[in-house]
């Protein structure tokens, strides 16, 4: 920074630097002395005043930072003879930045370009401004200036940059495109190009208006030299004349390309695309909405004769065998698998080739079979076959690799493959349930006996077999599904428990386990694997789904507030400062990037999860202060009484989702958070690849957003209307309300009944019947939550009708007490989505409901709290709303208290015979199937096993394996999360009393 | 494509999902953009053939001498893809980046001591040499071998060189502007906090 210092602002370095040195090293007292005596030197300098306000801003004081801020922007803009250079422009920036107000930096730096008209580093500043901005338009404007001034190649490419992200993001005309195309050839004509990133935005931009046979004469020509590396030129050129339909030309490119990278995948799909003068892929390769696209594309062939198909499938067949031949002594699997790509390709046009397909499949097999990415290399091309030649396929396999006797690491790989084709085709869930257990304990003898092969290995090497146990842990959840056998999924814990025990770090198993636990109730412990996967940075983004839905039904709101806010945080944390990095790109010249970063941004901020995760954070701060209308008042408040949100429902219709998550981490049962097959039984199921699962949850999605959004303004409109209803119902025996609020609440109401698939008539007539018993819970679906959060609200609306209050109970009452019936005694490992029900209900509807209640008797009371005891005896006559809110109070009294009475009788339940009972599932029946089978050979093995055989970080690690412990920490969890409801409830509970007291006096 | 291209913004996604399958780093996001949009031809990912990212390098130029040199940050490779040349490949796209694009005379990169399979694919493999121990470089105390492996130099283009003129807060091609570096708390930020 030195040479930048000088004379800043008129102050010598040797002043300055040592505040800067304070500020860097966070001694900000410190930094603040030394400036209170620069200031005494040089008050009237806006440089100092700039840092002053820094230090401050750093010290966690911003409205004292903004007001020197704006005594320093006074200053630059009064004095005359003041020195507007950068770096107190800069300083200045970054306090506004932090401050959140860019437009006041902007206005500064646009100030001092007006004075100092020539100054490239003030229009470099400026332009930096209109970036944080993302103000294209002015972006554009600033460059063109600076490339006026000093005619430099950059700033016109900074420029042209700047009009391509108006078209791309801005949706501005695609002229504009033509206008930067101009400027461009003139630049180049004078100047000619130098940089290969410059050229790259050239052709991008002649692609852009499909201009391809353009694109292709300039990387012909001079201008060509600038990319260095050649097969990145020739993938262009492929690209280009593949998109002009020049498909024969395409075809040499790509086939030179392959010569050059024969492993290039993308490039060979893209011959076989030009070869079929097939343009379809380029849809597909443009699509880039899924954090893993799939590279493997539907093909048209409907153009073709049989001759013409025929003979260019035989010369890519010619191309492939030459490629194979030129690699054989490399490991590449990019050659054999475009094998398989042909037969496929010829499998849907219809040439009846179905064993040549499975036989290049198997070949492949005997090749790369023991290899961990078999399974994922293929399963696209099985997707194509019939249910019974993936049977026929997955029957091959085991037969081959029986034959083929190779070493303990082949075998263990071959073997772990053909489990995870099995998977991969459903072929699994159609065995016996006997082949299915015999398999598993094989499985296990396989991973006891390959153990010593990772004897040596470094605890960061994966292991030998590691993924068996995933696979064993997959069929045990599958047995369990289908008999409805508990001691399955314990087991299911205790074989991932014992894999972690030997490895902490598998990710699988994590997630796995995370996953069974959240199943039975065991939320604290899945929460504490999720923990454990380290989830931080993006990923929050892209893993935080495996725990954030559980999380959200759950009463662990501590933990639930935490993880929203990390995630929020890290979210508007790039979101405020990745403009920051895009000047970095246009600093580097790296153009292109500017503009993938800037859709990156985009991408990010139309994240579905992040549009949920706001709402669901207000939510859960209402959720939490709602035993208190004071406090949710002040929440409200916070949230502009929640018409930011019902701003945002309305424009969700229309809005992009992105989907960032991603699901193929998930395990089989729950391929999305809103589905899980072991909810349901077996007998409903079919298979279905986890592709493509977020094609079916964006309309979900979408409407669970609008209906959520609109809660917190129901909410306090609802408290709006309870204010005054109870007055007025005594007063007046009117309808209650002031008339516009209860039109707001009418009309969200309707728009809340939309989204739920109802009109307004419809949906009041369907709690009706539900409350009378005319028709059963059932008929709500998944959306129960909803539909009661709809009751409460429609109550709310019509307060001075005691029917509305009485169905509203009743509904309340079933839906509670139905619940309770059917859980009966049985424990939280079998119904614990009926406690997540039950968790919903109380703490949002009945939680809302609640809150109407307490503004009705807070409105019913005279005045204050403090005279409520010297005046109950001037209360207001009793109405019939009176009467309704009393009997309302009395009726969820009692039904919470049932919520209340079977937690406890859970709780009391001593833990040690839970553990117990947990324990005695997983006990083996020596002559019979069912649990334990697989868990008696690991731990037989544990019991036999020697310290020279395994090694001794495995031996010590097998040594600290106890199933108690395992079992001891699943019941914990699963009373904590009991605890936790338990005290939810009694929290409403008290509320509810005090309620009733207090309306005793009215 | 298969095998080894360069990453794009997009990628980052699925890059880091790699570290919770390989070595979590405590790398911030912002360390990983910092590269791209910094030196993006030296980024490289491995894809493999169903879409999905199996491995990447992360790479600078660090201009600390006169000597303009490129380091790798960070090589990740999926546990289900090891043993597959991936890292090899990854490693040599980058170097010859290095070279051909910035015209590195040589690369160099750290290693953990008890890191063996990676230092033998470094020495074995890739021809690097130590060039110093650095005691504790670690977070957790552990001393990392710097390497160092010469390339041939050859300075094709002078895009990245001339850099440095207009940097904001001084530095030569490899830091970038102040703020950026000051958020830089990454494992290996010793070499980039050259504000």
């Amino acid at each position: 920074m030195a040479s930048k210092f000088g004379l800043a602002g008129g102050i010598p370095e040797r002043r300055v630097r040592p505040i800067w040195d304070a500020i860097d090293s966070r001694q900000f007292k410190n930094a603040l002395k030394l400036l209170t005596s620069l200031l005494s030197k040089y008050p009237k300098s806006p440089y100092a005043l700039a840092l002053k306000a820094l230090i401050h801003e750093r010290m966690g004081k911003p409205d004292e930072a903004l007001a020197v801020c704006l005594d320093a922007k006074d200053l630059l803009y009064k004095d005359d003879s003041s020195l507007m250079d950068d770096l107190t422009l800069s300083t200045l920036q970054i306090v506004f930045q932090r401050l959140d107000h860019l437009d006041l930096a902007t206005s500064c730096y646009a100030h001092a370009c007006g004075r100092f008209p020539n100054n490239l580093e003030l229009m470099m500043g400026l332009f930096n401004c209109y970036v944080r901005e993302y103000s294209f338009v002015k972006q554009q404007q600033t460059a063109i200036k600076m490339y006026k001034l000093a005619g430099e190649e950059r700033f016109l490419l900074w420029a042209v940059c700047s009009i391509q992200l108006q078209v791309l993001c801005d949706k501005s005309g695609e002229k504009l495109l033509l206008l930067a195309e101009g400027l461009l050839k003139k630049h180049i004509a004078s100047h000619s190009m130098h940089e290969p990133e410059a050229l790259m935005v050239y052709i991008s931009l002649l692609e852009q208006q499909s201009k391809y046979n353009d694109a292709l004469e300039v990387l012909s020509g001079n201008l060509g030299s600038l990319l260095v590396i050649e097969v990145d030129k020739l993938r262009i050129q492929g690209r280009l004349l593949a998109r002009a339909r020049d498909y024969s030309a395409a075809v040499d490119v790509y086939k030179k390309v392959l010569e050059l990278s024969p492993d290039d995948w993308e490039c060979f799909l893209q011959y076989l695309g030009c070869l079929f003068e097939d343009d379809s892929m380029w849809k597909f390769f443009d699509d880039i909405d899924q954090i893993h696209p799939t590279k493997h594309i539907e093909c048209k062939f409907s153009h073709l004769t049989e001759e013409m198909f025929d003979s260019r499938i035989s010369s890519a067949s010619e191309l492939v065998q030459k490629l194979q031949r030129d690699t054989e002594n490399s490991n590449l699997r990019g050659p054999h698998l475009a094998e398989i790509e042909i037969e496929k390709r010829k499998f849907l046009f219809g040439k009846k080739n179905d064993r040549e397909l499975l036989k290049s499949l198997l070949q492949y097999f005997l090749k790369f079979g023991h290899l961990a990415c078999y399974a994922s290399d293929v399963e696209a091309f099985l997707q194509v076959l019939p249910p019974h030649k993936k049977a026929e396929f997955v029957g091959m396999l085991v037969k081959n690799s029986d034959s083929v006797s190779a070493s303990a690491t082949i075998e263990l790989g071959q073997t772990t493959t053909i489990l995870k084709v099995q998977e991969l085709t459903g072929n699994i869930f159609e065995l016996p349930l006997g082949e299915i257990e015999a398999s598993a304990v094989k499985l296990a003898k396989l991973y006891c006996q390959n153990l010593p092969l990772s004897k040596d290995l470094d605890p960061q090497e994966s292991m030998f077999g590691e993924e068996l146990l995933s696979l064993i842990s997959n069929m045990l959840v599958q047995l369990f599904w289908r008999t409805r056998h508990f001691g399955y999924l314990a087991e299911a814990i205790m074989v991932l428990e014992l894999g972690l025990t030997i490895r902490g770090h598998v990710w699988q198993y994590k997630i796995l386990l995370l996953h069974i636990y959240s199943y039975i109730g065991a939320l604290p412990l899945a929460f504490e694997r999720y923990k454990a996967l380290d989830v931080k940075n993006i990923l929050t983004e892209t893993v935080s789904h495996h725990i954030l839905h559980q999380m959200l039904e759950s009463p662990m709101w501590v933990d639930l507030s935490n993880l929203l806010q990390d995630y929020l945080k890290f979210m508007d944390d790039h979101l405020k400062e990745s403009a920051d990095l895009t000047f970095l790109a246009y600093r580097h010249r790296n153009y292109s990037k500017v503009i993938e970063f800037v859709l990156f941004k985009e991408r990010l901020q139309q994240s579905n999860q992040y549009e949920a995760a706001r709402v669901e954070a207000s939510l859960l701060q209402l959720k939490q202060n709602a035993d208190s209308i004071e406090e949710e008042e002040r929440v409200l408040e916070n949230l502009k009484s929640g018409v930011q949100f019902v701003d945002l429902s309305k424009e969700m219709g229309s809005r992009t989702l992105r989907f960032n998550e991603d699901m193929q981490t998930r395990p089989w049962w729950t391929p999305c958070p809103e589905k899980n097959y072991l909810l349901g039984s077996f007998e409903e199921f079919s298979y279905c690849p986890k592709e493509n699962v977020n094609k079916d949850r964006e309309e979900n999605v979408r409407r669970a957003i609008q209906r959520k959004s609109l809660v917190p303004r129901m909410i306090y409109l609802s408290i709006q209307c309870s204010a005054t209803a109870l007055k007025e119902s005594v007063e007046t025996n009117g309808s209650g309300g002031d008339v516009k609020t209860c039109g707001e609440l009418k009309s969200l109401l309707e728009e809340y009944t939309k989204m739920l698939g109802s009109s307004f008539s419809d949906a009041v007539g369907m709690i009706t019947e539900i409350s009378q018993g005319a028709r059963t819970s059932e008929s709500l679906g998944s959306d129960l939550v909803d539909w009661l959060n709809f009751a409460v609200f429609w109550n709310a609306w019509s307060l001075s009708s005691q029917e509305h209050w009485h169905v509203l109970n009743l509904l309340f009452e079933r839906l509670i007490l139905d619940r309770i019936k059917s859980m009966g005694s049985s424990d939280m490992s079998s119904c614990y989505s009926d406690v997540q029900v039950l968790v919903q209900i109380i703490t949002e509807p009945l939680g809302w409901h609640c809150l109407v209640i307490q503004a009705c008797t807070r409105s019913s009371l005279p005045t204050g709290k403090k005279k409520k005891k010297a005046q109950h005896s001037d209360h207001l006559p009793s109405s019939p709303m009176t009467q309704a809110v009393k009997d309302s109070i009395h009726s969820l009294c009692s039904t919470v208290q049932e919520v209340s009475t079977w937690l406890t009788n859970q709780i009391n339940n001593p833990e040690d015979a839970q553990v117990e009972k947990f324990l005695s599932t997983l006990k083996r029946n020596e002559d019979a199937g069912g649990p334990g089978h697989v868990l008696w050979v690991l731990e037989s093995f544990i019991a036999s096993s020697e310290e020279s055989e395994v090694g001794s970080r495995i031996f010590e690690a097998l040594k600290t394996w106890s199933k108690a412990d395992s079992t001891r920490k699943t019941v914990t969890a699963q009373q904590k999360l009991l605890r936790e409801f338990l005290q939810i409830c009694e929290s409403k509970r008290e509320l509810l009393e005090k309620l009733k007291q207090q309306m005793t006096h009215v | 494509m298969v095998c080894i291209r360069r990453a794009t913004v997009d990628d980052l996604l699925a890059m880091q999902a790699c570290n919770l399958m390989c070595l979590p780093e405590n790398y911030q996001m912002k360390y990983y953009l910092y590269h791209i949009l910094s030196w993006p031809q030296l980024l490289y990912v491995a894809e493999d053939y169903n879409g999905r990212i199996v491995g990447y390098v992360l790479a600078k130029m660090e201009e600390e001498s006169n000597e303009c040199h490129g380091h790798i940050t960070s090589l990740a490779v999926l546990r289900t893809h090891r043993k597959l040349g991936l890292a090899t490949k990854l490693m040599t796209a980058a170097q010859a980046a290095m070279e051909q694009v910035y015209g590195a005379e040589y690369v160099s990169l750290h290693v953990r001591r008890s890191n063996r399979a990676a230092f033998n694919l470094y020495t074995e493999t890739l021809g690097y040499q130590i060039n110093d121990v650095e005691a504790k470089y670690y977070a957790d105390g552990e001393d990392a071998y710097d390497m160092r492996k010469n390339l041939k130099g050859k300075q094709i283009h002078h895009h990245a060189s001339h850099g440095h003129h207009h940097h904001h807060h001084g530095g030569g091609c490899c830091s970038g502007d102040a703020k950026v570096v000051e958020t830089t708390q990454a494992e290996d930020a010793k070499a980039t906090s050259s504000k």
